[in-house]
């Protein structure tokens, strides 16, 4: 839809420290799920927030060149193919035994990269687009949801096995809600951010606040299988209400000048 | 089901949804004020919409037979769009104050009405004309269908498996509906984003000079729904826990 000025310009925080962040923090919250009831989901959610900021890092990094189809078709189609590689990682994961069970989220993860990278060499090599970033920022951004789905069904279903996971995130359908909010969450900070004047910084404040109401959400959903749920609830609250009081005190700070509006003036002081 | 059948499945269905994608009037950005033909906003926008209600209205029919699962899957998502474009016409005419036409052509080639003298200058024409409705529609129709065969071969895969078998013989497993929901979905969109790429984000359906390139969005969309078909066998392969 709309060109996204910018160029690919050069961003103010470091590619490699956003996906250090995505990765660590998110196998980390991901695999510490099982250590309690209560820290262990609290942790996985707040892996998923860590995938989510570098997912909205990616996606700046690749849209900013224009895309030509607007920014959420690029999260959408990253989300489809995280939903597809953690479905078919989890499930992959059981195939090879329980012992397995551990790489299971990794398989899934390296699923979604794969099949993300695959899909940006088509739109390469066969349509023919013409932007440099296009595979890296895509198997990063695919890799990243597919993250964020793992962490979020880890911290609903207090596990990260398929078992688990099957009975309380897909077979209730919140599957289908983690896969658009979660499209909402890494698509819409840049989305809102991008133009000529786009601060990354601000970007990534932005996406820590839709992040973490995601989170706050994800904490009432999980109110069915989880002790815990209140917790990640209101961390999640409490932590969107800083994040985007830091965000709000940025885009003042970088504004010309903030004026509000006011109301419609009265007839006889034309 | 034989796994090399499903990804067949699989296959097709992707080339249906992407090439359903290349008749859907997506006017993108410039529609949404008015200054191009097609519904305002973007194709991953109008492909969810659509394929989801074409994935409950196919998912509805699970267990019947694979012609009615496609045609109600087809319904379901021709009726959305129909609905989305429709209102969107009431917009276009009644708010925003514009005749629905088109500046691609010279005449509608359904209706035969002469476009030039109401597309307002300046623009690339407005609202939904006859045209772009009709080519919608077989968008719907084509999208739905695809979504219903992605939705019916997972299933019917995933069905036989003792994990998702049916708590009673005859019922549907909500597991394994829910699951293949799930992927159908995720293929819808992959392939979309993909047969958006191909039209460069806007096209008004099968009159417009973009739908030439519909061999090489086909093709993109096959390819990535084999290797999206590859990495769901892992789901039949795997799913026995």
């Amino acid at each position: 839809m709309s060109v996204a000025a910018g160029g690919g310009g050069e961003s103010a925080i470091d590619p490699k420290k956003t996906a250090a962040l995505g990765i660590i923090g998110g196998f980390l919250g991901i695999y510490l799920t099982p250590i309690n009831p209560t820290i262990g989901p609290l942790l996985a959610a707040l892996g998923a927030v860590c995938a989510i900021m570098w997912g909205s890092d990616a996606i700046a990094r690749v849209a900013s060149y224009g895309l030509g189809t607007g920014v959420p078709s690029i999260g959408y189609m990253s989300l489809a193919v995280g939903v597809v590689g953690t479905l078919a990682g989890l499930a992959g994961g059981v195939m090879m035994g329980s012992a397995y069970v551990m790489l299971a989220p990794v398989l899934s993860v390296v699923l979604a990269v794969i099949l993300g990278g695959v899909v940006a060499l088509i739109g390469k090599k066969v349509i023919g687009m013409k932007i440099p970033v296009l595979v890296t920022g895509t198997m990063e951004l695919t890799g990243a949801a597919a993250l964020s789905i793992l962490g979020f069904s880890a911290a609903i279903a207090g596990s990260y096995t398929m078992s688990a996971i099957l009975q309380s995130v897909v077979v209730t359908g919140f599957i289908g809600l983690l896969f658009i909010m979660n499209t909402m969450a890494i698509q819409h900070p840049f989305n809102a951010c991008l133009g000529p004047q786009e601060n990354r910084v601000r970007t990534l404040k932005l996406a820590a606040s839709t992040g973490f109401i995601s989170m706050s959400i994800v904490g009432l959903l999980a109110m069915g299988s989880s002790s815990a749920w209140w917790v990640i609830s209101i961390i999640g609250a409490l932590a969107w209400f800083i994040t985007f009081r830091m965000f709000l005190q940025a885009s003042k700070d970088e504004a010309a000048s903030v004026a509000w509006s006011g109301l419609w003036p009265k007839e006889e002081e034309h | 089901m034989d796994p090399l059948l499903m990804i067949g499945s699989i296959a097709v269905a992707g080339v249906l949804i992407g090439g359903g994608v290349h008749f859907l009037p997506v006017g993108g950005a410039p529609a949404a004020i008015a200054t191009a033909t097609g519904v305002g906003t973007g194709t991953a926008m109008l492909a969810a919409g659509s394929a989801m209600t074409g994935l409950i209205t196919a998912a509805a029919m699970t267990g019947s037979p694979l012609w009615l699962i496609l045609a109600s899957g087809a319904v379901g998502s021709m009726l959305m769009i129909g609905v989305t474009m429709m209102v969107g016409n009431w917009v276009y005419v009644f708010g925003v104050g514009t005749v629905p036409a088109s500046a691609k052509v010279e005449t509608d080639p359904i209706t035969k009405y002469n476009q030039e003298k109401y597309v307002s200058p300046g623009t690339e024409g407005h609202g939904i004309p006859t045209v772009c409705f009709i080519s919608g529609i077989i968008g719907g129709l084509l999208g739905g269908m695809g979504g219903g065969l992605a939705y019916w071969a997972v299933y019917e895969s995933l069905v036989t498996l003792p994990a998702y078998a049916p708590l009673l013989s005859g019922n549907t497993s909500v597991a394994a509906a829910m699951v293949a929901g799930s992927f159908a979905l995720g293929l819808f969109f992959i392939n979309s984003v993909i047969a958006s790429y191909n039209i460069g984000g806007t096209i008004e359906g099968f009159h417009d000079p973009k739908f030439k390139r519909i061999p090489k969005g086909i093709v993109a969309c096959l390819l990535a729904s084999i290797v999206t078909g590859l990495i769901g066998v892992l789901l039949l392969k795997g799913g026995v826990f």
